[in-house]
């Protein structure tokens, strides 16, 4: 982990695993169940290989057998139930603290795992020797509730018939939920897997098909992948079900599989992927790693993307026809980043976890190169800004984002990351939006480092890094040099130093060592006399997510003469820098200016101070430091800017900046910029918004027709009825774009009343009548979409007299047409469903709004039933958002209720992630406001959600853990009973859980803690018993008595139902971690 | 006037004659007679106006049989002509074309009833041919409602149309069946269609509806695919995708790869696409 010492990887293990088999031999899809065996091939690296620790989770586990002796087996999950179901301690930081101790007790990374295996004492001489151990283990799964994802449809039929499928998914590592295996990005081996299925069904894994056998009574068949080249487990999948098959017209080792009737789609959103192929083989001068690529669409896919050795799996919903526009970039964009993580995530995988932030960063910045290609220059600076935005935005509110954390010791002390609410030592731990923005740091990072030592060295690098792994990957096991394939972030850097001969060492101490960002504050006077720019630049390093930076800055200044760049140093206690002035004013001569790019232009130099040669200034234009500035100059610079400039990220900083100038000038700057269609259509759709700001600031001047009107009437409108548009032809995407944004933008305009001007409206409303998609090519799914959600954009709260109550008859004139309109679309979409059900969503979100504004009666009802299983996924989250909204302003415990346990029982990974996701966005109440909901049964509720409910998604546990975050903050909740009554409860643990009175009411929590009371002494005794058996196996060899134990008792587990089974792996867990602990 | 009808009375004896014999063979005497007396009043008025003061009873019988046959074959003619063209109330057109068959001239319509100039003949007609008629039988006045082509109101018509149509369809359906409401008190004005979960969501979510798909069709059937097999256009309902690559042969997706390889040469060599294997007696590694 340290990269000082990891010239070479050290194995954390006593062995090392070369070949590892994986046979399903059966998938029930009615029960859902999975039977199989996997066959590990390890090479002892010690002498006395004693103990083989893997990883398993859930699964039932009938033998393990080494080189064909019974061996007897320890299964323990300390993360199933991670505080002690006797405790009543309810404060985060004790929880994050257990909870990273009870990942890191079965870290495979640290060498440890759930399931300990004792090697028969015959084998021990062998290990002398360091002869092969052959590791056989048989297991089964039974209704997973996480590793695997079934999909079965309720209708009548096969279960080809059906549409039935199974992925496999998770977050980072999660294969140990679906096969006992080394569950580590650092262990590689080579693979065979055979998944036996129904004969009507495919099953797609990784590696290369060999052959495909039926069964003997033909009606099965097996599938045979062999994967030759080293991979990690946490990059195998598997895919089942009866996927239609499409070879890929431009590579026919690339095969595309989905759900049946969906090929239509599947060859037109396929159409375009040889391209990225190309594009990546040509920019990494490397042959793409694997023989095959197959790519996997699945419903109810865990996320829209996860990448796998040699295969992708993704979300069904991103197949579209070619009548869809704006899916179109979206799938693309999702299928370049798959194949990015292809190269660097799949194939070269990291070392340890500290070392994620190279392979995400890489894999991230070559996608970043794809984007530029792809959709221009534009797009991918756009894109960037908005990466890095994002990434200040959140790190400014949340604390720092640490790329390579170190730990020294593995003390608690030294947590790098104090301020954040659960530990950033693990991936398991991680708050979902916490990796996500990492993930856009680590790009943003490798950005910076390609603007170092230029993108020709870069790619080199990455050409060095892929041929080292080739070369290693095709190598035997015993020449040691799989380890080749790892990358490390000291391997990283060393390779970058080696081919650039630059020192990037502080840039790297800077934003991968430490957290944070930079935030700068510049203004500027004209120092006329000395014709000197007097630039200041603060720094704010103390506030939380900010850093101090000392270094180079680059400020470009736009001047009469031309634009000049300047370095300026930032260091320690200079804050004034001078900048010589290279022209005079000297407004009289006409001459043209000259820009950046060299091109010359008039300007209309009117507005400019008389004084100053300045026309703008820019402060780090490249986006080379990982910052915010707020930078003040008068508004006709903004406006220059805006104009003449034409870097996109200029003319976005100069549009966010006029919001704070209502004047006519800022009015026509925009207006001029709107109609420039040589102009990034994403500029001219942000000056949309930003104009409607500036119109409604400007409200009692304004002159003319309400904003952007008679802008759209030019544009969209008939020339000889301008009241209505034209038939639909999107055929350019940038008006397009344009089109479906100024109504949106236009329903946001007031007036005077600060009601949306009745012009306006009309305006909207005739563009929905006369909305004609005969003629056009494209579907207009998005465009009504867009404008319902105008409609919604020009509500206002209702004039509400004696809070009467809402009915019919006193609905307000012009929201009875709204009404009108989305009615009709509602139910209109019910009999011609669109595309991924854009319209129904904008309705629902336009009846929340008429709730919240007291036009109609709030009511849940109406998106309880669209959130149910069974409706569009797109549709459910947005019922479900306005079902979270709904419970905030009602302050519903009911529905707070009903969306908990939605989060808990929805049969999609993705919607109970999502209703977590939402309800933390906007909770019902936050740990700083009294709110009726806060008591203690939701406390209860939530701490045994966090703590034993979601022991099978990690994803969903941290989503947990940060929804308890955001309600209770980090101490004990307030409103728990008194806190000296909680302090007591902590001295004296035990003896309080044996008071009857502060029993915990709920479920598992009640049973556990009556066994704790001795009711049932029988069960008690006998697991205590168990478990001391094992303590004893696995202290001293084993004897042919105790094999028979323990096969006889693992035996009884099969036979168990789930929930006692898991109760007995907690009483293991309980027992034996103070043990455990001993050890670690 | 009553010269030519003297004059013409003669070659029309025969058929009066007929006609007269079978009048009073008929029950109806009575009023034949009161006919026959209002023609010998007319012959009688038409003889004084004439300058005869007296006549023979002989004479006036004569004319008046005359002039009874003569009105008679004018009535069966124009009777003949109008069920000719299949009508069966005679028109004045009728009876002229009868007083031409007739060859007596055409009566000369009244100044009262003739409107407009009368184009006169062109040279190339001879002038024996019958006059043009009046102008406004055959002139068209142009006058048209201005057709909808004004952009504006068609717009206005179709989104009208189809948002009516939305409304009315949207409303059925509502009624028939399950309803979610946003207002307790009322649960009729903004009916919604209740939410009902599906077994596969993600189908209609994300597969392009039959309408749309065919407008797709409609813009760009530029390309077909025109290799299929059978076999594998059964097992997929939805329709191909216009720009679908050839080279693809698609699976059933049951996964069970067909044991007969595709025909073509370049035979892809893919692991999923090879048949499946015979269990051998072996055991499994």
């Amino acid at each position: 982990m340290n990269r000082k010492k990891d010239k070479g990887f050290e194995s954390p293990r006593p062995f090392k695993l070369t070949h590892q088999v994986v046979c399903i031999n059966n998938i029930n899809f009615q029960r859902k169940s999975v039977i199989g065996y996997v066959e590990l091939t390890i090479f002892p690296t010690v002498v006395n290989l004693n103990r083989i620790k893997l990883n398993s989770k859930q699964c039932r586990i009938y033998r393990v057998r080494v080189n064909d002796l019974e061996a007897p087996f320890l299964y323990n999950d300390p993360t199933l139930e991670v505080c002690h179901h006797e405790s009543k301690q309810r404060n985060l930081n004790y929880f994050s603290s257990a909870y990273t101790a009870a990942v890191s007790a079965v870290d495979p990374d640290a060498g440890h795992g759930e399931l300990v295996i004792k090697v028969p004492s015959e084998l021990w001489k062998q290990g002398d020797d360091l002869k092969v151990l052959k590791v056989y283990i048989e297991f089964s799964l039974d209704q997973p509730k996480g590793g695997l994802h079934f999909v079965v449809p309720d209708v009548e039929g096969s279960m080809a018939e059906r549409g039935a499928h199974v992925f496999s998914f998770g977050y980072q590592n999660s294969t140990r939920f679906w096969f006992p295996c080394v569950d580590s990005y650092s262990e590689l081996c080579t693979w065979k897997l055979e998944f036996t299925v129904d004969a009507s069904m495919v099953a797609v894994s990784c590696g290369d098909l060999v052959e495909t056998i039926y069964t003997h009574d033909m009606r099965k068949k097996t599938f045979h992948y062999v994967l030759p080249i080293p991979t990690a487990a946490p990059n195998i999948s598997l895919a089942v079900g009866p996927f239609e098959i499409l070879v890929d017209p431009y590579m026919h080792e690339v095969t595309h599989f989905c759900l049946p009737q969906l090929l239509p789609l599947l060859k037109h959103s396929m159409s375009y992927l040889h391209e990225i192929f190309e594009f990546y083989e040509e920019i990494l001068t490397c042959r793409y790693p694997y023989s095959c690529f197959k790519t996997v669409f699945v419903d109810e896919a865990y996320v829209q993307v996860s990448s796998y050795a040699s295969m992708s799996i993704f979300s069904t919903n991103l197949l579209h026809s070619a009548m869809i526009i704006d899916q179109t970039p979206q799938t693309r964009r999702c299928l370049a980043q798959a194949l990015a993580q292809q190269f660097f995530g799949c194939f070269i995988s990291r070392m340890s976890w500290a070392d994620e932030w190279v392979l995400k960063g890489i894999s991230g910045y070559i996608y970043g190169l794809y984007l530029k290609k792809t959709f221009g220059v534009n797009e991918y600076r756009h894109w960037i800004k908005e990466e890095l935005d994002k990434i200040v935005e959140y790190e400014l509110k949340m604390g720092g984002v640490l790329l390579h954390p170190t730990f020294s010791g593995g003390k608690e002390k030294d947590n790098p990351t104090p301020h954040l609410h659960f530990s950033i030592k693990h991936p398991h731990t991680l708050s979902w939006e916490y990796y996500k923005m990492f993930q856009c740091k680590a790009h943003l990072v490798m950005r910076l480092i390609e603007n170092r030592i230029s993108m020709e060295f870069m790619l080199q690098v990455f050409n060095k890094l892929l041929s080292l792994a080739s070369t290693a990957s095709s190598q035997k096991y015993q020449s040691h040099m799989w380890s080749q394939m790892l990358l490390s972030t000291h391997a990283f850097l060393k390779s970058i130093s080696n081919v650039s001969g630059k020192d990037i060492g502080p840039l790297i101490k800077q934003w991968v060592d430490q957290s944070s960002v930079v935030k700068f504050f510049g203004s500027f006077a004209f120092n006329r006399k000395r014709n000197v720019l007097e630039l200041e630049i603060r720094q704010d390093y103390t506030s939380s997510g900010t850093q101090k930076y000392v270094g180079p800055i680059k400020v470009t200044v736009q001047e009469l003469d031309g634009s000049f760049n300047h370095m300026l140093q930032i260091e320690e206690n200079s804050l004034k820098h001078d900048i010589p002035c290279h022209s005079k004013s000297r407004r009289n001569k006409k001459k043209k200016i000259p820009l950046m790019n060299g091109e010359e232009v008039d300007m209309d130099l009117s507005a400019m101070d008389a004084d100053s040669p300045l026309l703008w200034i820019r402060i780090d234009p490249d986006m080379s430091i990982l910052r915010k500035v707020e930078f003040e100059q008068a508004d006709f610079m903004w406006q220059y800017q805006l104009r003449y400039e034409r870097d996109v990220v200029a003319q976005e900083e100069a549009i966010s900046a006029l919001e704070k100038f209502p004047t006519p000038a800022s009015r026509l700057a925009l207006t001029d910029i709107l109609e420039q269609e040589q102009c990034f259509y994403k500029v001219r759709m942000q000056a949309c918004f930003c104009l409607a700001k500036i119109a409604n600031a400007m409200v009692s001047t304004w002159q003319g027709p309400p904003a952007m009107k008679s802008l759209f009437t030019r544009m969209f409108c008939c020339k000889s009825c301008p009241n209505i548009v034209k038939t639909n032809n999107f055929i350019n995407f940038q008006s397009y774009f344009l089109q479906k944004t100024m109504p949106v933008a236009m329903a946001l305009l007031r007036d005077g009343q600060n009601i949306c001007p009745k012009d306006v409206l009309n305006f909207i409303l005739d563009l929905i009548k006369y909305n004609d998609n005969r003629k056009n090519k494209f579907s207009d799914n998005y465009y009504r979409a867009d404008l319902i959600e105008a409609l919604t954009n020009s509500l206002t709260p209702a004039m509400s007299i004696n809070n009467e109550v809402r009915t019919v008859d006193n609905l307000n004139a012009d929201v009875r047409l709204i009404l009108e309109e989305i009615t009709r679309f509602l139910n209109m979409e019910k009999l011609l469903p669109s595309f991924r059900n854009t319209i129904t969503i904008s309705c629902l979100r336009a009846i929340r709004q008429l709730q919240k504004n007291g036009h109609i009666p709030s009511d849940p009802s109406l998106f309880k039933s669209y959130a149910q299983y069974g409706h569009f996924v797109d549709l459910r989250i947005a019922a479900l958002e306005a079902l979270v909204d709904y419970t905030r302003v009602e302050r519903s415990s009911a529905e707070l209720q009903w969306l908990l346990s939605m989060a808990q029982n929805d049969p999609v990974h993705y919607v109970r992630h999502k209703i977590l996701g939402m309800l933390c966005k906007n909770p019902p109440f936050t740990k700083t406001t009294d709110s009726a909901l806060c008591n203690e049964a939701l406390v209860d509720q939530l701490w045994k959600f966090m703590n034993s409910g979601t022991s099978h998604d990690w994803r969903l546990r941290c989503d947990a853990v940060n929804l308890y975050y955001m309600l209770f903050g980090l101490t004990r909740p307030s409103c728990l009973p008194l806190p000296e009554l909680g302090l007591v409860l902590n001295l004296k643990e035990k003896k309080a859980v044996l008071n009857p009175t502060i029993k915990p009411e709920l479920g598992v929590g009640a049973f556990n803690t009556m066994e704790d009371e001795d009711i049932d002494m029988e069960t008690v005794h006998d697991s205590q018993a168990f478990i001391h058996h094992h303590l004893n196996l696995l202290e001293r060899p084993s004897t042919p008595g105790t094999h028979t134990h323990t096969h006889t008792h693992t035996h009884t587990h099969t036979h168990t139902l789930p929930n006692p089974l898991h109760k007995h792996m907690a009483e293991h867990r309980r027992a034996t971690s103070t043990g455990h602990l001993g050890h670690y | 006037m009553a010269d030519p009808a003297v004059a013409s009375g003669g070659p029309l004896n025969a058929g009066a004659r007929g006609s007269a014999g079978k009048a009073t063979s008929s029950p109806a005497e009575n009023y034949l007679l009161a006919r026959r007396r209002t023609l010998q009043v007319v012959v009688s008025a038409l003889l004084t106006e004439s300058g005869f003061e007296s006549a023979e009873k002989a004479a006036v019988e004569t004319l008046t049989e005359m002039l009874q046959s003569y009105i008679t074959e004018i009535g069966r003619c124009a009777k003949a002509y109008c069920e000719h063209t299949a009508r069966s109330v005679p028109t004045l057109s009728d009876t002229v074309v009868t007083l031409i068959e007739m060859v007596t001239n055409a009566p000369v319509t009244p100044k009262a009833l003739s409107a407009g100039q009368k184009r006169t003949h062109p040279a190339h007609i001879p002038s024996h041919f019958p006059e043009f008629p009046d102008p406004h039988t055959y002139i068209k006045t142009p006058t048209f409602r201005e057709p909808v082509s004004d952009y504006q109101v068609v717009r206005e018509k179709a989104a009208t149309q189809r948002r009516d149509v939305e409304r009315a369809l949207t409303r059925f359906i509502a009624k028939t069946g399950e309803t979610q409401s946003l207002f307790k008190d009322d649960i009729t004005t903004f009916p919604l269609i209740a939410a009902q979960p599906s077994t596969i969501p993600y189908l209609s979510a994300l597969l392009p509806s039959e309408l749309e798909l065919q407008a797709l069709e409609e813009t760009d059937s530029s390309e077909q695919d025109d290799q299929t097999d059978g076999e594998n256009t059964a097992g997929n309902a939805i329709t191909d995708d216009p720009g679908a690559d050839k080279e693809n042969s698609m699976l059933p997706p049951s996964g069970v790869v067909p044991s007969t390889k595709a025909s073509e040469d370049n035979v892809i060599d893919n692991p999923y696409l090879r048949p499946v294997k015979k269990p051998k007696v072996r055991r499994k590694k």
